[in-house]
């Protein structure tokens, strides 16, 4: 049932957690409490953690958890399935990101199902399209050699370098700003706002950077409305699909996700493949020794190191591989599982530059496949290219003990560089 | 502009004009004709914007224009022909105004 993006409100269907809270229809013989997310096997190591329920759980099972009860899809092909099949795997009311109820907005598009959502990707497209990514090629790689210098100044001056901080998080923090059209002091700030938003573990902590973040995208739209340049902003405050203009929760919750899905997946994904770099330093070498193959490079790092899951709401009952689910039950496709799926990528958490080319699941698939994955390919590989040629040996800092942060974007906590 | 027309699998014709520059992917996607799904936005990642070159055309348009799109045609559902490309790998010039594209009954 589309909803009115106009007139949001919260979902009504109802929510599922432990073990007191599954419903008849799951059989006894699926549950499980996997510990997906914030188990200390899966903190542990959780690419490790997830490669292996392909040889731990069977290909769907239910997961019973303090974050929520859900379906738990492991297969590269039950992926492909669901996440193209939005009439029956819906995306309303599927993204977990708490909001006020009395002030409700839905991020967009990633909760609006067809036949709407296109109306919503039309207007960014030109810019988030493989061809209009390129256009900020030299502002990426200016924002990346600008963190190297101040990486390479604090480290003659005695530092040592802390790769998520000094690097993963602050480029994909400037590239935003400057696609957005808003000013690069900002970068602190923000930097500041998505931490405490995403990496707090504290509600009340979450809600005010929440607060913080609506009131200063709320003050830029007033402001772009008013004086229009050529940033995302004002590009989507502007806009009149079909000759109607945009409405302020539309403009709002799309500038709003477009701040919360762009920030920590390139974040993570960063970490997770220098941490891997620093480790090993064969395959650094090899890239080093094949920039012509950089683009297959960063797709083989991007099905390795997969950062996220998708989730969906049954909006009818379904039955796959003989499981019966029902309309309301929730749906967890783990898209880091599904690209360790040995019939698809055989030897699967092997780094292979030279595998054959097939639909990864970093992004997704479907109508909902990320907007940002051409930016993101793009973001890897200019951080690759920049950082390779400047820092070429590295390593962990010796004696360091790794960290996973719990929740739903994964990546270790800190990457303690030496050279 | 040059003009490109969408053939589905039943028979039907959709004239389109699609800028120069742009790719048929995109000519199909933003003006609503089905068929063609491109699902992944032109990121040679999901082979969702499969079509069939018309025999008239397709030697002026070519053979697959990379390793990657060879590769990830092999994924594309339904039958892949001698002249299957991937939509979004064909870039609108001029020399190519009146293609002739028929698109699969399925794109997965």
């Amino acid at each position: 049932m589309p909803i009115d993006a106009a007139n949001p409100v919260p979902p009504s269907f109802p929510r599922h957690v432990g073990l007191d809270q599954v419903p008849d229809h799951v059989p006894a013989e699926l549950i499980r409490q996997s510990g997906l997310t914030f188990g200390p096997e899966f903190l542990a190591g959780p690419h490790d953690f997830m490669a292996a329920l392909h040889e731990k759980q069977p290909p769907i099972y239910y997961d019973v958890s303090p974050m929520g009860n859900m379906w738990h899809l492991t297969k590269h092909e039950d992926a492909l399935f669901g996440l193209r099949h939005p009439d029956i795997f819906s995306n309303e009311g599927a993204t977990p990101f708490p909001r006020d109820p009395n002030d409700y907005f839905y991020f967009i598009p990633i909760e609006i199902d067809p036949p709407h959502h296109r109306k919503y990707r039309n207007i960014v497209d030109p810019v988030f399209s493989p061809k209009g990514v390129l256009k900020l090629e030299e502002l990426i790689r200016r924002r990346s050699n600008d963190l190297i210098d101040e990486i390479e100044a604090k480290v003659a001056a005695g530092g040592t370098c802390e790769f998520t901080e000094d690097f993963g998080r602050p480029l994909p923090v400037s590239v935003f700003l400057d696609i957005m059209g808003l000013p690069q002091a900002m970068r602190d700030t923000f930097v500041e706002w998505a931490m405490e938003l995403l990496h707090s573990n504290d509600r009340a902590i979450m809600g005010q950077a929440m607060a913080k973040i609506g009131a200063y995208l709320k003050e830029a739209i007033a402001e772009k409305k008013a004086n229009p340049d050529d940033g995302v902003v004002s590009l989507i405050a502007h806009a009149e699909p079909d000759g109607v203009p945009l409405s302020e929760k539309e403009i709002f919750g799309f500038v709003c996700f477009l701040f919360i899905g762009g920030l920590d997946t390139v974040f993570a994904t960063l970490n997770n493949i220098w941490l891997w770099l620093a480790q090993n330093p064969e395959q650094r070498q090899e890239i080093i020794d094949r920039p012509q193959d950089i683009d297959r490079i960063v797709e083989e790092l991007l099905r390795r190191w997969s950062v996220t899951f998708s989730g969906r709401v049954l909006d009818k009952d379904y039955e796959m591989r003989g499981v019966q689910m029902k309309k309301g039950d929730r749906v967890t496709f783990i898209l880091p599982a599904c690209n360790f799926d040995p019939e698809v990528f055989p030897d699967p958490k092997t780094v292979d530059f030279d595998r054959p080319r097939k639909t990864i699941l970093a992004f997704t698939v479907g109508v909902h496949s990320c907007m940002g994955g051409h930016l993101a390919r793009l973001e890897v590989k200019i951080a690759l290219q920049e950082w390779l040629r400047r820092v070429p040996q590295f390593e962990l800092q010796p004696g360091t003990h790794i960290e996973y942060r719990p929740g739903g974007v994964i990546g270790p906590e800190a990457v303690p560089l030496v050279w | 502009m040059p003009k490109v027309t969408y053939v589905d699998h039943e028979g039907h014709a959709s004239d389109v004009d699609v800028e120069v520059g742009d790719n048929v992917m995109h000519g199909a996607v933003y003006n609503g004709i089905e068929g063609i799904t491109g699902e992944c936005g032109g990121g040679l990642s999901c082979a969702t914007c499969h079509c069939y070159i018309d025999a008239d055309w397709v030697d002026t348009v070519g053979a697959p224009s990379s390793q990657a799109e060879e590769e990830l045609l092999e994924s594309a559902a339904a039958e892949v022909r001698p002249s299957s490309r991937l939509s979004c790998q064909i870039e609108m010039t001029s020399a190519l105004d009146g293609l002739v594209v028929h698109m699969p009954e399925h794109q997965f």
